[in-house]
């Protein structure tokens, strides 16, 4: 029986806690008596027969919506598109779930007699999938029956023949999607609920989006006004999607929304890591051993190597539930699923936060987690895990644990490394930067080039990270980043450290001393409900 | 009756000749003869008399032989040494084989029946190491009787090394049936051909149905298997194996419908193996969608003279476009 | 008197050139330059006089010598045993004319005019001295400047002569570190506005120690309106060029990239550039080494121009890049007159003078030192970069011979 998340008030029995630091771990002692741990759920029991469940939801759709079967004429024009690669984190073992979903549609598909049918990585301005990647995703048999046609693609947003505006909001902001999709006489989406970001409108409006679409809500001004951008409810980032799906809607593009949630298992509940799932005090003796042995291996491995063996990991996380279904109504089921696994009730908020995080974000599967990617990281993804208000107060103290290697992937983030040099040595106010430097990147033709032909990020795409930390920045007094490089650290304008209690000395003269702390325990992940 | 190749005299000359001790060549010269003396009365089978009725012994190899002490776990470590050390290595190095479709057996729990097609010797040891955990374990076939059991050489071998049970071809024996059934219920997963014999122009034989009715009675899934390659790592006929490369491709399982007998199971069967293959020659997408009208191409192959029977198997398979710069 | 002279010895050399392969500036050692008490130069003529340096600076070209890392191009024009020293101010011994009694500045190029040679050549009638074609010959012996020639003697020394067509009064109002930077100043001038620059051109400097940053200056100074992307490895460095008008500084490993934003240039190779398609309009090598002529030929335009104003030796480099995108390589040696922009013609040390009053170049001088400290002075000037400071100069004044008659 999974047990579910909860707060632990730290004291002096204690033991030491795990913090994730990149690709290696530290284990640190928080002062008793004013810290607490907020530790995530265990895993939840995965669905028993995931194909089984899937063949169910496609045929009993939730909402304003025929089951897929009624949908599926022969002689239609389909497209099918799904989740990139910044999901799942880490990537699953096989088979992804995107493979069976799009299996199960498939299959049906063919027994409607569907001809006519396109795959679409909905990638927006992230980078391109290899065909590695893509195969991991949708499967061998998929990826060989489509790709060499040319039926399985990855979305080019930046490519004016394949680009349809559709229309716009009420407040203004454009609407322009993949144009093929856009032409479909049915969209099939499958998504992959990670986190309560995920899934609804965004999954269309945003993941087959060029930038002119783009720009309207990936900016300061939005990203300040989502306190959380994890909560639907309280996100402008969400309204705004929500405003374009309106309008998708209205001009008749058709949606089935297939979207899945997954359990938080992420280290495995058996096996030698998973003693990173478990709760310190309740580490048994093999568990230690492993954890040290762990510790020792990776301090003796040059850094390239202990990053092949991160990156190489396929975490045995499991679908826990899949719904189908009309856009809307889908996705309130599926955020309720994602709560059930993420939320843990928290009371107030404390003057200091610390996290430890690890070696993976959404936007370096197989690279290189550059010192900009850590910033959004930590102060965009783990700050804005909460419901409420977040777990420090306004003007308070966040320290984050990573090695911040002043390094970064010249294919996957070539945009990043001028961004990087040019830009955040110049400033880095996010609202200074969105009106200098913005237009200059996101039209660059050699960025533009290297986004359509190789693996590059759209060269627009390093700001967008900057703006995900628009409400951490505005919200926090003082950033520090325990063991980063001292360089990197301080051209992202925060403070270095290099051990914890150095931080939270540093910490005091902003918090005062005998400040409270909160640690996050994430990975696995968790989101904390604030009252 | 055999003879002894020396008699006493001529045992006796040669030690005449020899510079040995004349009480001990005798010796020697009498000790031979009896051990001769012996070992013919021993040899030697006894005569019948008239009027008296030899009762025919049962025969305890072929279809009668009891294979249950090759399931025990002695047995059973035997074989995973003989199968990793030995065949593993050798089936590698000749067949070089890619197994494919084997996430789709990811979600069974419990036993299944494998039920593949039927080209050559090198099927069963192809199948052997390719069969995924945990099912590899705990696998017994079904060999044919009469080829594999037929004397006190073959049968342990056939039982201990490849787990067989022998099964008649052409009618379905009581025990074989039975043993079938228990080991299915015990947890035991069964490799069976349903053709029943190697196929003698590559296209397969008409399924017959004992695969249909052991999963029907038991109601363990089936999961249809095509194998590619091995009629070119041990043609039939050809006394051994040579170097081809070898696939084996796992289709999705399915099971018996309450509505089915065994005949139309066996044609599902069949149907479901030659989805699998269509699925190689063409692709998923294709084979899905003539599956779904019909159009599956039958695995026995096209109804016309061998030469083009032979001809229209040998087509190459279509290849997709490549780029020609390396993706990263 | 006392002087720093560098003497013709084989096995010096060879001690020099291993010794600074280790440690640059290590050559001062155990090298050609010694310390010696030698007698002052005589005067060849009446249309030479005796000067006394007050401060004399120390110049990469010097190093290079030093360290035994200079090219053989030299030999035939320079002529041992030699007093180094080319950048200098000094007292005059007795008043001259025009001069009075006051400081001066040598301008150390020997022309024609210098050597008695009459008619002067081509050049020197122009009033390009530095391209002399008569360095080799006439009244005194082979020498490029003085500081390279036996019969002149050199700054490093309490006494020196010069022609008086070399002298140039120092106004009051200039100290004497000032006075000391007109030389190189002049030399940055020189490659500054040789380098042609047109109105909104995006221009590199290289290397950013005493000549990049008096590029830098000159350029803003003299050259039509042009963005300045100025390259430095140090902090202080860093801080100078922006201060004496660079629009931008980076470091050497982003040059590249900096280059192709600031050109809106793209390139070959995905994010791991291999080199650009375009670059900037003019590249100004204040190095002279190979790899920073091998990074001036990666980040320059198709049909740009590289102006090579530091001193280069016997480098190896591929040409392909400058054949294919017609690139003009051109050299800046020293100075004589300049052609403004606007038209105007000046000398360039009229135009040196000028700048190092404006951009208040004098605090560049960073440390100065006595002759019998030479070894650390040659040592400090040779990580000049690394140690927060720019120009090195040794202090004469206080010698004790050199206050006697």
């Amino acid at each position: 029986m999974p047990r579910p998340g909860f707060v632990l008030d730290v004291d002096r029995s204690t033991p030491p806690i795990l913090f994730h630091h990149g690709e290696g771990f530290r284990l640190e002692r928080l002062p008793a008596g004013r810290s607490r741990v907020i530790y995530p759920a265990e895993p939840i029991e995965p669905l028993k027969n995931p194909d089984a469940a899937i063949r169910h939801a496609l045929v009993n759709p939730i909402g304003d919506s025929e089951p897929l079967t009624a949908l599926l004429k022969p002689g239609m024009k389909l497209t099918i598109a799904f989740d990139d690669i910044s999901l799942p984190l880490p990537p699953m073992k096989r088979p992804d779930i995107r493979q069976r979903v799009i299996e199960a549609v498939l299959e049906l598909a063919a027994a409607a007699g569907v001809d006519d049918v396109m795959l679409i990585a909905a990638l927006a301005l992230h980078r391109r999938m290899t065909e590695a990647e893509l195969r991991h995703a949708v499967g061998d048999r998929v990826y060989d029956a489509f790709a060499p046609q040319g039926l399985l693609l990855n979305h080019d947003a930046e490519d004016p023949d394949n680009l349809l505006f559709i229309g716009t909001t009420e407040k203004g902001e454009e609407v322009e999607i993949n144009k093929r999709a856009a032409e479909s006489d049915l969209i099939i989406y499958v998504n992959i609920n990670l986190v309560s970001m995920d899934g609804g409108w965004k999954s269309t409006a945003t993941g087959l989006a060029s930038y002119r679409s783009l720009r309207h809500h990936h900016n300061v001004r939005t990203m300040q006004h989502s306190r959380s951008f994890m909560d639907r409810h309280a996100s402008e980032l969400h309204s705004a999607n929500w405003r374009m799906g309106k309008v998708l809607k209205d001009s008749g593009v058709k949606v089935f929304q297939i979207e899945t949630t997954m359990n938080n298992n992420v280290f495995g509940t058996e096996g030698p890591m998973s003693v990173l799932q478990k709760r310190e005090w309740e580490w048994s003796l093999s568990d230690r051993i492993s954890m040290a042995g762990m510790k020792t291996a990776l301090d003796l491995m040059p850094q390239r190597t202990r990053r092949q063996i991160f990156q190489n990991w396929q975490a045995p996380h499991a679908m826990t539930s899949v719904q189908a279904g009309e856009v809307e109504a889908v996705h309130e089921l599926t955020t309720a699923n994602v709560y059930k696994q993420h939320l843990v009730p928290v009371e107030g908020q404390t003057d200091i936060m610390t996290m430890g995080l690890p070696y993976i974000s959404p936007y370096n599967v197989n690279s290189i987690l550059n010192p900009i990617l850590v910033a959004c990281l930590g102060l965009g993804y783990f700050f804005n895990l909460y419901r409420g208000k977040p777990p420090v107060r306004e003007g308070g103290v966040l320290i984050m644990s990573h090695p911040t290697p002043w390094e970064f992937h010249p294919v996957h983030h070539p945009s990043y490394i001028d961004f990087f040099e040019q830009v955040l040595s110049e400033t880095t106010d996010p609202i200074r930067i969105e009106a200098e430097f913005e237009k200059s990147f996101a039209e660059d033709e050699w960025y533009r080039h290297l986004y359509r032909t190789s693996h590059a990020y759209h060269g627009v795409h390093p700001f967008y990270m900057w703006y995900w930390c628009s409400h951490a920045l505005q919200h926090l007094g003082q950033v520090i980043i325990v063991g980063g490089d001292v360089r990197a650290v301080r051209r992202l304008g925060f403070k270095p450290a290099s051990t914890l209690q150095d931080a939270l000395e540093m910490a005091s003269d902003v918090v005062g001393r005998d400040a409270t702390i909160t640690h996050i325990h994430n990975p696995p992940i968790l989101m904390a409900d604030v009252h | 009756m055999a003879r002894m190749p020396i008699n006493r005299s001529q045992t006796t000359s040669v030690m005449k000749r020899l510079p040995i001790n004349r009480v001990v060549a005798n010796t020697v010269g009498r000790t031979s003869a009896s051990v001769g003396r012996i070992a013919r009365s021993v040899l030697r089978e006894p005569t019948v008399p008239a009027g008296v009725h030899k009762e025919q012994k049962v025969s305890t190899v072929g279809a009668n032989y009891d294979t249950d002490w090759a399931r025990n776990y002695p047995a059973r470590f035997a074989r995973l040494l003989v199968r990793t050390i030995v065949i593993k290595p050798i089936v590698e190095a000749l067949a070089s084989p890619t197994i494919i479709g084997a996430d789709r057996l990811a979600d069974i729990d419990g036993p299944v029946i494998f039920t593949a097609n039927h080209r050559s010797h090198a099927d069963t040891p192809l199948m052997m190491t390719a069969v995924p955990e945990p099912w590899r374990d705990r696998l017994f076939i079904g060999a044919a009787a009469d080829y594999w059991f037929t004397n006190r050489i073959s049968s342990p071998f056939s039982a201990l090394v490849i787990g067989a049970i022998p099964v008649e071809r052409k009618k379905v024996s009581r025990t074989a049936i039975d043993t079938s059934l228990e080991l299915l219920a015990e947890g035991w997963s069964m490799l069976i051909f349903p053709e029943g014999a190697r196929s003698p122009d590559g296209w397969a034989q008409e399924f017959t149905a004992g695969a249909a009715f052991l999963a029907i009675k038991s109601g363990v899934p089936v999961v249809p298997v095509f194998l590619i390659g091995t009629d070119e790592v041990w043609p039939k006929g050809s006394k051994l194996p040579k170097r081809a490369e070898a696939t084996v491709v796992f289709g999705s399982p399915i099971t018996a419908l309450p509505t089915e007998d065994n005949r139309s199971f066996a044609r599902r069967i069949e149907g479901a193996v030659a989805m699998v293959a269509d699925e190689q020659s063409t692709d998923w997408w294709q084979a899905q969608r003539r599956a779904a009208a019909g159009t599956t191409p039958s695995l026995q192959g096209p109804p016309a003279a061998s030469w083009r029977r032979s001809w229209a198997r040998s087509e190459p398979r279509r290849s997709g476009g490549r780029r020609t710069w390396p993706s990263v | 008197m006392k002087a720093l002279r560098f003497e013709r010895s084989i096995a010096r050399f060879a001690a020099a050139n291993l010794a600074s392969r280790l440690n640059p500036g290590g050559g001062a050692k155990v090298g050609p330059l010694r310390l010696r008490d030698i007698d002052p130069p005589q005067l060849p003529g009446d249309d030479w006089v005796e000067v006394l340096p007050r401060l004399a600076g120390i110049c990469g070209s010097d190093l290079a010598a030093i360290d035994a890392r200079s090219s053989r191009y030299f030999e035939p024009i320079v002529s041992f045993p030699f007093v180094p020293g080319h950048e200098v101010v000094a007292d005059l011994a007795t008043p001259i004319g025009h001069l009075g009694a006051g400081r001066v500045v040598i301008e150390p190029v020997l022309g024609c005019v210098t050597r008695g040679i009459d008619p002067v050549c081509t050049a020197c009638a122009r009033g390009d001295l530095g391209n002399c074609e008569r360095i080799a010959f006439g009244a005194i012996e082979p020498g490029l400047q003085s500081g390279f020639c036996c019969d002149t003697g050199g700054g490093w020394s309490t006494r020196m002569i010069a022609h008086v067509s070399q002298l140039h009064a120092v106004p009051e109002t200039f100290s004497d570190e000032a006075a000391v930077m007109v030389e190189p100043t002049a030399c940055a001038v020189h490659g500054a506005l040789a380098a042609d620059v047109a109105e909104g051109d995006l221009v590199v400097v290289l290397g950013s120690g005493a000549l990049g940053l008096l590029t830098i200056a000159a350029l803003r100074r003299f050259g039509r309106p042009c963005t300045i992307m100025a390259v430095a490895k140090h902090p202080t460095q860093h801080r100078l060029a922006l201060e004496l008008g660079a629009d931008s500084v980076v470091l050497p490993h982003e040059l590249t990239r900096a280059v192709r934003r600031a050109s809106g240039s793209l390139a070959l190779g995905d994010g791991d550039i291999i080199r650009l398609t375009g670059g900037a309009d003019h590249v100004i090598d204040c190095v002279g080494s190979e790899e920073s002529l091998t990074e001036a030929l990666g980040v320059v335009r198709p049909k740009g121009r590289i102006t090579m104003v530091g001193m280069p030796g016997q480098v190896s480099v591929d040409l392909t890049g400058l054949w294919q995108r017609e690139i003009t390589l051109a050299g800046a040696y020293a100075y004589g007159t300049e052609t403004l922009p606007t038209g105007q013609r000046h000398r360039t040390f009229d135009l040196a003078f000028e700048l190092v009053e404006a951009a208040d170049l004098g605090r560049l001088v960073s440390a100065t030192y006595p002759l019998s400290q030479f070894e650390t002075a040659i040592s400090h000037a040779a990580a000049a970069g690394a140690r927060g400071a720019v120009r090195i100069a040794f202090d004469l004044r206080n010698e004790k011979e050199r206050n006697r008659a």
